[in-house]
């Protein structure tokens, strides 16, 4: 039996005995040991053959593997279109591609793109974020520009959002005459190019073939995912929702049991698709089919909508400026027999709630469920939860709750949230890290890749820094500290998925998965914390650098 | 994060008569939505409908209708399709368009709290689909609970605004001061509805999805003839129709349409155009008009035809005979 001792510059190990250390010692894929070179060499057998030191990380800083405790498949498939955000981003495949800083940039490399392709082919882009390009908005003109003879649709970095070139508005006899609400127009009556919301974009994308479901599904989706999670230090990574037809489930199960795939999934199974008692049963029946690298048997409910498009639901006073959308995505009433019904029959839920009225009447759903069928050791989570307030915390601690906190929303969508959605105060408070710490609440940040990119490192920053993309602190006394945000990055999300025992820190036992870093985030400053450099991770022992 | 999906390759350019119509169903839980949806497949009459539910769990369709299922969709025995839209719209709505052959007419039910207007949007941006209606059932022992509710009324609110009909179900169920007090408080939230009343969830398919065809309308000695109407409907629908050499011009009978008289449920037909050959299609449900200027006369009309369905008693048919004379 092989064990390996690896040195590191430090070991940073998320167990309170013992969080830092310089050695670790591996066998079997699991951690055999923690500590000094002499600690860990007690278990080499006498003469050592079958132990052997590697330096490679000697001048490297090891973590626990980070865990995305809510992200997407659909974030490794996405890079089938053409990426046109403004920040720089490495595709799955490790090509960087240069963030475009203008409209004629984003032109440029459409341009490009549209040399390489069939005549006919649609020309499809994705990450194109209007905020940070103030200087004109995108229309149909500039798109034109790069071709008129074929469709190109610019997806906009929410997803709620298209611009078109007069092609693709010609497809979808989108005219001056058109009575569509999401078909933007301007002051000569035409419309811009610009599409808001499904409705007004969904004729486009059924003629373009835009089939985000696809792009979840397919082999090459699913590989693409991997790559993105190693090239940000991920190890376990969540699907946080999947309708799961047994099909998939085993194209999911061999592609992940490949030695070479490089992180461990969570798909979650969408409960929307059936009534609670079959969904209980699906759920439970796919509990059986994990394997070591894939976990199935938790279920994801979403009850509103999100706050940036006010469709989330929200309690007294609501929006601040703009119109209230708020839905609901399934009846209150419906949700709280959903919750019963999944909780009675011991099933593990993720339970997606923006506004906080949708916190509020889950929390509810929660406590009576719980008080009908004592659940011990239950660990729901309530995702994103972006606005529940301090009494709404305590509730959640006191029924045994988690939040998963979305903190890159703080620099992403923070200045509206401050200028639009919600106004100072709560915006001052949203996604409330310090605030649910200081609870007792099991806490874990997310990303929810594709929606905003997936990293551990800056969502982790976010938490720390919570600055917004204009430079303002959102909310400076609900900043967590670099390692109570390393934690919501690691154990924390560990423990929401009930793997706490098996990953999320470097603990005698635990699968030896890391994240190797160049430097060591507890000492540079922290509003560089999303700087360090990453030079891969490990996996079950596999050690896998980015190429 | 909610998104959606589509699959592929649409026919690019249909006859504009053959778009898909649709008729978006809401109300919130106990309104009897998926009594009404069961009525429907059972009077389906050789229509070949669609319906789409969040999921079957709701829909307890009966046995013997059913001929086969497969995955999320049903086929009935009398050609009607029932899926489940899992969670999925847009999904459930391309599959709906590629479907060979087409559906005759899509019915969505909606969920308790889903927002129509969502929903109804899409077919206005849609070239291959039409919306036909938008029909909100109300509880009417119900209703006060959920309008009053904190955290349901804003939605149900809004189903009634999005509405073209409201159809008060149960309506037996509240005494008659009672029930012309709801409709009046429904018809202050909801100004552009129109309301009807049902005993038994039951409400003639021609008021819910136009029942008419073509042929019937050629057909109008006898129309609408044959359906399996409970003998109730009778008592509470009045029908109007005419045929004749009339041509109009097309803003002229625009402004016709809007002044369509109160208790007008539905009004649906074909009208030739002055002093050129073109044809409009009609289709008028509560008070929205929507005109379609046909690509040629449709099949073998040779003069304009119109039907109408309104609440007897309270249609105006002189009116209309005026308006189309």
């Amino acid at each position: 039996m092989q064990t390996v001792v690896y040195s590191a510059k430090k070991i940073i190990t998320m167990a309170a005995n013992r969080p830092e250390a310089t050695h670790v010692a591996v066998r079997d894929g699991r951690i055999l040991a923690v500590g000094s070179l002499e600690e860990v060499s007690g278990w080499a057998a006498p003469g050592g053959g079958d132990c052997r030191l590697d330096e490679t990380f000697a001048d490297k800083v090891l973590l626990p593997g980070f865990v995305e405790g809510h992200a997407h498949m659909m974030a490794g498939g996405i890079w089938q279109f053409t990426y046109v955000g403004y920040q720089d981003r490495t595709s799955p495949d490790g090509e960087l591609w240069q963030g475009l800083e203008d409209i004629d940039a984003v032109i440029a490399r459409l341009r490009q793109i549209d040399a390489e392709l069939e005549p006919d082919a649609p020309l499809i882009a994705w990450g194109f974020d209007p905020i940070f390009l103030t200087a004109s908005r995108l229309n149909r003109f500039d798109l034109d520009q790069v071709c008129d003879s074929r469709p190109i649709a610019v997806m906009h970095s929410n997803f709620h959002l298209m611009t078109v070139n007069s092609r693709a508005l010609d497809m979808a006899q989108y005219d001056r005459n058109s009575n569509v609400m999401g078909v933007d127009r301007g002051e000569d009556g035409e419309p811009t190019g610009e599409l808001h919301e499904m409705a007004a974009m969904f004729p486009v994308m059924r003629r373009l073939g835009v089939d985000f479901r696809s792009l979840a599904r397919t082999e090459g989706g699913i590989r693409d995912y991997g790559k993105v999670c190693h090239r940000c230090g991920v190890t376990t990574a969540t699907d946080l929702i999947n309708d799961l037809p047994l099909e998939d489930v085993e194209v999911i199960s061999s592609i992940t049991e490949e030695e070479s795939y490089p992180a461990r999934l969570v798909p979650v199974l969408n409960a929307h698709t059936a009534p609670a008692d079959e969904i209980a049963a699906q759920a439970l029946k796919l509990r059986g089919k994990s394997t070591d690298k894939m976990r199935l048997g938790s279920i994801k409910i979403i009850t509103d909508g999100s706050i940036q498009g006010f469709t989330a639901r929200m309690r007294w006073p609501g929006y601040y400026k703009g119109p209230d959308h708020g839905i609901w995505n399934i009846p209150p009433e419906q949700l709280m027999t959903t919750i019963e019904t999944l909780n009675a029959a011991g099933v593990h839920m993720h339970i997606h709630v923006n506004g906080d009225e949708a916190s509020e009447v889950t929390i509810e759903g929660v406590a009576r469920a719980l008080t009908k069928n004592p659940n011990p050791d239950h660990r729901h989570v309530l995702q994103h939860c972006q606005l529940a307030d301090a009494a709404q915390f305590r509730r959640i601690r006191n029924l045994g709750l988690c939040v998963n906190l979305f903190a890159n929303h703080l620099y992403y969508f923070g200045d509206k949230h401050y200028e639009l959605t919600v106004g100072p105060e709560r915006a001052e408070r949203i996604d409330a890290c310090a605030t649910a710490l200081a609870e007792g609440v099991p806490l874990a940040i997310h990303s929810d890749a594709p929606v905003t990119p997936m990293g551990p490192l800056f969502t982790a920053w976010c938490a720390v820094n919570r600055l917004t993309a204009s430079g303002r602190v959102l909310g400076e006394s609900e900043r967590i500290s670099v390692e109570e945000a390393l934690r919501a990055v690691t154990l924390g999300p560990a423990y929401t998925l009930h793997l706490d025992s098996e990953i999320g820190s470097i603990e005698v036992g635990k699968k030896a998965d890391f994240a190797v870093l160049d430097d060591d985030p507890l000492s540079v400053d922290p509003a560089t914390l999303k700087d360090i450099g990453l030079w891969g991770t490990v996996l079950g022992g596999r050690l896998q650098p980015i190429s | 994060m909610n998104l959606p999906d589509q699959p592929l390759s649409p026919d690019p350019h249909l006859p504009r008569d053959q778009r898909l119509p649709l008729t978006v169903i809401t109300g919130y839980l106990g309104a009897g939505k998926t009594t009404l949806v069961n009525h429907m497949l059972r009077h389906a009459d050789g229509r070949r409908i669609m319906v789409m539910v969040n999921d079957f769990g709701d829909i307890a369709i009966d046995a013997s209708l059913i001929q086969s299922q497969k995955g999320d969709t049903l086929t009935l025995s009398n050609g009607c399709i029932c899926c489940s839209m899992g969670g999925d719209l847009f999904y459930a709505l391309s599959d709906a368009l590629d479907r060979q052959p087409r559906p005759d007419h899509l019915v969505i039910e909606a969920s308790g709290v889903a927002d129509p207007m969502r929903i109804s949007e899409i077919a206005r941006a849609e070239p291959d689909l039409r919306l036909d209606a938008t029909i909100a059932l109300v509880d009417a022992a119900g209703f006060e609970a959920s309008i009053g509710d904190v955290h349901i009324g804003t939605s149900v609110a809004r189903q009634l605004t999005a509405s073209d009909l409201i159809v008060i179900n149960k309506s037996d169920l509240l005494p008659s001061e009672d029930l012309l007090k709801l409709q009046d408080r429904i018809a202050a939230l909801a100004p552009e509805a129109r309301q009807v009343s049902s005993r038994f969830g039951q409400v003639p398919l021609e008021l819910l999805l136009g029942q008419c065809s073509l042929q019937n309308l050629k057909d109008m000695e006898k129309p609408c003839e044959g359906h399996d109407h409970p003998h109730d409907h009778e008592e509470l629908y009045l029908r109007w129709s005419m045929m004749a050499d009339l041509r109009f011009d097309k803003q002229d009978l625009a402004a016709r349409l809007d002044r369509l008289p109160a208790g007008l449920l539905r009004l649906k037909g074909f009208v030739r155009l002055k002093g050129e050959a073109d044809w409009v299609s009609v289709q008028v449900v509560g008070q929205r008009v929507d005109l379609d200027l046909l690509a040629k006369p449709p099949g073998g009309l040779e003069r304009s035809v119109l039907v109408a369905i309104g609440v007897r008693g309270r249609l105006d048919v002189a009116a209309l005979d005026r308006l189309f004379t």
